[in-house]
């Protein structure tokens, strides 16, 4: 028997019907696999969701004494000024108010432009420890004028005051000159100071 | 689902039935000439989307017995195409039954085959080819021998008659049918015209006509002389089974069962099976379930072999998407698992965290989230471990220069850094003061002091040492060494680097000027001190 281009084409509409339906099972297939990989993707979420809640939650006791440590800390920098805006006004006038309580003779700093110390994500958002870099220039009658400078601009706050580098040479002789004002400066100090400030995103008003 | 017709193909005329879930009606009668080929042909044309059968119950029926090499696909073919065209004048109706393989020792494989065909085959070709005309599916040409043997499977189960030989007997409105199965396979089949005979003289009838067929094949060999008795399956006509069992003794040769057609009819699965003809019974199989063998040709079946691909090759595709069903099923089951356990743990993550958020309600008003407490709070106090202040440095140097009046200070630099690879290296307090303008580096060392903390406090000490000749050598770096002991008195501290106004080492050169400008050259020295950060 043998079959003819008409026979054939009886076979077309056939052969396309198993077609579509075979594309339809392939289709179904794709679809059904493509559904697992969603859900499996979202199992691995979950699970790695669920798993961290539990961690969280077990930890919660070891939180709350954390909370508890921290939070005094926390409270201290806020009230300090250290957490907030840059008050670079504020800065000004405690240096100038030390130098009057400290009967300095000679203060000389410069405060570089802000920059970022450290960023890092939290929730609800993240907490910048921003940075500007002051040089200082003192014109010292003894070292204790540095330290005590040191410690006031600390106590006055606004910032966490971070000393990287102090210099003290001799500015003079050992011995002041006969007649000289016993105000004479003997020592010159300068040094490289870190301004630390916070900007908490998650801080409540 | 096609609907299917079949020809009940007669020497005295033909019937055309329609089949339809099990029940056979008839739709037309044709009398053997033109006039019915004609008519015939007009009902093809208005159903030519059915399926035909046409079912042939002729006199003229030949059986040869014929054994062939056992072959497989075309080469089998071809012999058997051989054989039929020796046997047979036409071919075009023509079957060969295969009664399966006979293997003797020492000898090749055969298959034995029994011929069949019809004695007068040109009867069929006006009505073979109106059917063609007609463009209808002729699904085959059967004769009612062919369909004996379906018949006696179903049957002789329910009567419980099973029997590798056995005669099938029926009378059929084109006379007394006889077909003799072997294994369940046609051997041989004869037609009787029986005309108008009352029920008594009918089973007379039909136990004579048995018994002289049982003569003849004994005769031909096909049936052996003493052998166990043959079961002779009698359809007996509606309502006349008593007379022909009363008619029908078993002996030695034959075993009679009758059954009555409506009965073979209801086990058949023949509806409305009360008044039927006996040759229904073999139409109804012919439509229902029939056999393999037929007689026609490839090319007279070819409308219906193309249908039958058709419907394959759409079933093929039908046969996939019930598997990708059914694997597209099997995925979508695991999916529901996936998704509930995906719902369990959502809920038991929502449990955790309203537990949490339960827990920590209680916690201290604070002034921000907590993460961001801690994030703080910890970067900071790690800021906080990098600082210092030089108080306590400078504290610790002016207690140990108390000692030395003869020493006096220059400069003095503060600074939190990373000590550099020089500034890292350890000295030893017991040994002497390594001289020259720098203490070699130990990179051993070095490496160790790399580990323990990055930060670190400092302090560059400059300065020289009074009321001492500078050519005296030996006093100055006593002092120097002295006062570097001194500063490493407290542990925290560390002396990392020490720097004499000369070198003493066998490497440097050494120089002096005794005694012409002593006093005016003061030899200046530098001590770097260490203290780790957070000590």
């Amino acid at each position: 028997m043998n079959f003819t281009a008409a026979d054939f084409r009886k076979l077309a509409l056939p052969i396309a019907l198993a077609l579509i339906l075979a594309g339809a099972g392939a289709a179904l297939i794709w679809f059904v696999n493509r559904q697992l990989i969603v859900v499996n993707s979202k199992f691995a979420a979950v699970r790695t969701e669920r798993t961290q809640a539990r961690e969280k939650l077990a930890r919660i006791s070891e939180e709350e004494r954390e909370v508890k440590e921290r939070i005094e800390v926390y409270r201290r920098l806020r009230e300090l000024n250290i957490i907030g805006k840059e008050r670079r006004l504020d800065w000004a006038d405690s240096i100038q108010r030390i130098r009057l309580s400290r009967e300095m003779l000679d203060v000389k700093y410069r405060i570089e432009p802000q920059k970022v110390l450290a960023s890092i994500a939290g929730k609800p958002g993240k907490v910048d420890f921003n940075v500007s870099s002051m040089k200082l220039e003192l014109a010292l009658l003894h070292e204790g004028d540095l330290l005590g400078f040191l410690d006031d601009l600390r106590g006055a706050g606004n910032a966490y005051v971070s000393v990287r580098r102090c210099a003290i040479t001799r500015s003079g002789s050992g011995a002041p000159p006969p007649g000289a004002s016993i105000l004479t400066p003997r020592l010159r100090a300068e040094c490289q100071i870190d301004l630390i400030t916070v900007m908490d995103a998650g801080a409540k008003a | 689902m096609s609907e299917r017709r079949l020809l009940y193909f007669t020497a005295s005329g033909h019937q055309l039935y329609a089949w339809n879930g099990g029940k056979l009606s008839l739709e037309a009668v044709f009398s053997d000439n033109e006039d019915g080929v004609a008519e015939f042909r007009t009902l093809a044309k208005q159903h030519a989307g059915s399926l035909y059968y046409v079912v042939a119950d002729l006199a003229g029926e030949d059986f040869h017995d014929e054994t062939i090499p056992s072959l497989r696909g075309g080469d089998r073919q071809s012999v058997i195409e051989r054989r039929l065209a020796q046997r047979y004048r036409d071919t075009r109706l023509a079957a060969a039954l295969s009664l399966g393989a006979i293997a003797v020792a020492g000898e090749r494989r055969n298959e034995r085959l029994v011929l069949a065909s019809f004695t007068n085959t040109q009867q069929f070709s006006p009505w073979l080819d109106a059917l063609s005309e007609a463009g209808a599916k002729l699904a085959g040409v059967y004769s009612v021998p062919l369909l004996a043997s379906a018949v006696a499977s179903k049957l002789a189960a329910k009567m419980g008659a099973q029997n590798s030989r056995m005669f099938v007997v029926s009378m059929n409105s084109a006379g007394l049918r006889q077909s003799f199965l072997e294994d369940g396979k046609l051997r041989f089949a004869r037609l009787e015209r029986t005309g108008e005979m009352g029920a008594d003289a009918l089973a007379a009838f039909v136990r004579s006509e048995t018994l002289r067929l049982v003569q003849y094949l004994s005769s031909l060999r096909v049936l052996p002389r003493d052998g166990p008795p043959i079961t002779a399956l009698v359809i007996t006509p509606p309502g006349q089974r008593e007379v022909f069992e009363q008619s029908l003794p078993s002996d030695g040769r034959l075993t009679f069962r009758t059954i009555d057609l409506p009965e073979a009819a209801r086990i058949s699965g023949i509806k409305g099976a009360d008044r039927i003809a006996g040759e229904q019974l073999y139409l109804h199989f012919a439509a229902k379930n029939p056999p393999k063998e037929q007689f026609a040709r490839s090319e007279d079946r070819k409308g219906f072999l193309i249908w039958q691909l058709q419907r394959g090759v759409v079933a093929a595709g039908a046969l996939g998407l019930a598997a990708c069903c059914l694997f597209a099923g099997y995925k979508w089951l695991e999916i529901m698992g996936i998704r509930e356990q995906t719902e369990s743990q959502s809920r038991e993550t929502r449990s955790a965290e309203h537990e949490y958020q339960r827990v920590t309600s209680t916690f201290p008003v604070t002034l921000t989230t907590t993460d961001n407490l801690k994030i703080t709070v910890n970067e900071f106090r790690s800021i906080a471990a990098r600082t210092a202040v030089p108080g306590p440095a400078l504290a610790h140097v002016s207690r140990a220069l108390e000692q030395f009046p003869q020493i006096e200070l220059d400069q003095l630099v503060w600074r939190m850094d990373r000590p550099t690879l020089t500034e890292k290296v350890a000295v030893d307090p017991s040994k002497p003061i390594p001289a020259g303008p720098a203490a070699q580096p130990n990179p051993a060392a070095a490496a160790a002091a790399a580990a323990q903390s990055d930060f670190a406090q400092l302090l560059e000490i400059s300065g020289h040492v009074n009321a001492t000749q500078r050519s005296d050598y030996r006093s100055i770096t006593a002092q120097v060494q002295s006062f570097a002991d001194a500063l490493q008195a407290d542990r925290a501290y560390e002396v990392v680097r020490t720097q004499l106004p000369f070198d003493t080492t066998s490497a440097g050169t050494l120089s002096g000027d005794i005694g012409s400008s002593e006093g005016n050259d003061t030899p200046r020295f530098t001590i770097t001190l260490s203290r780790k950060a957070g000590k």
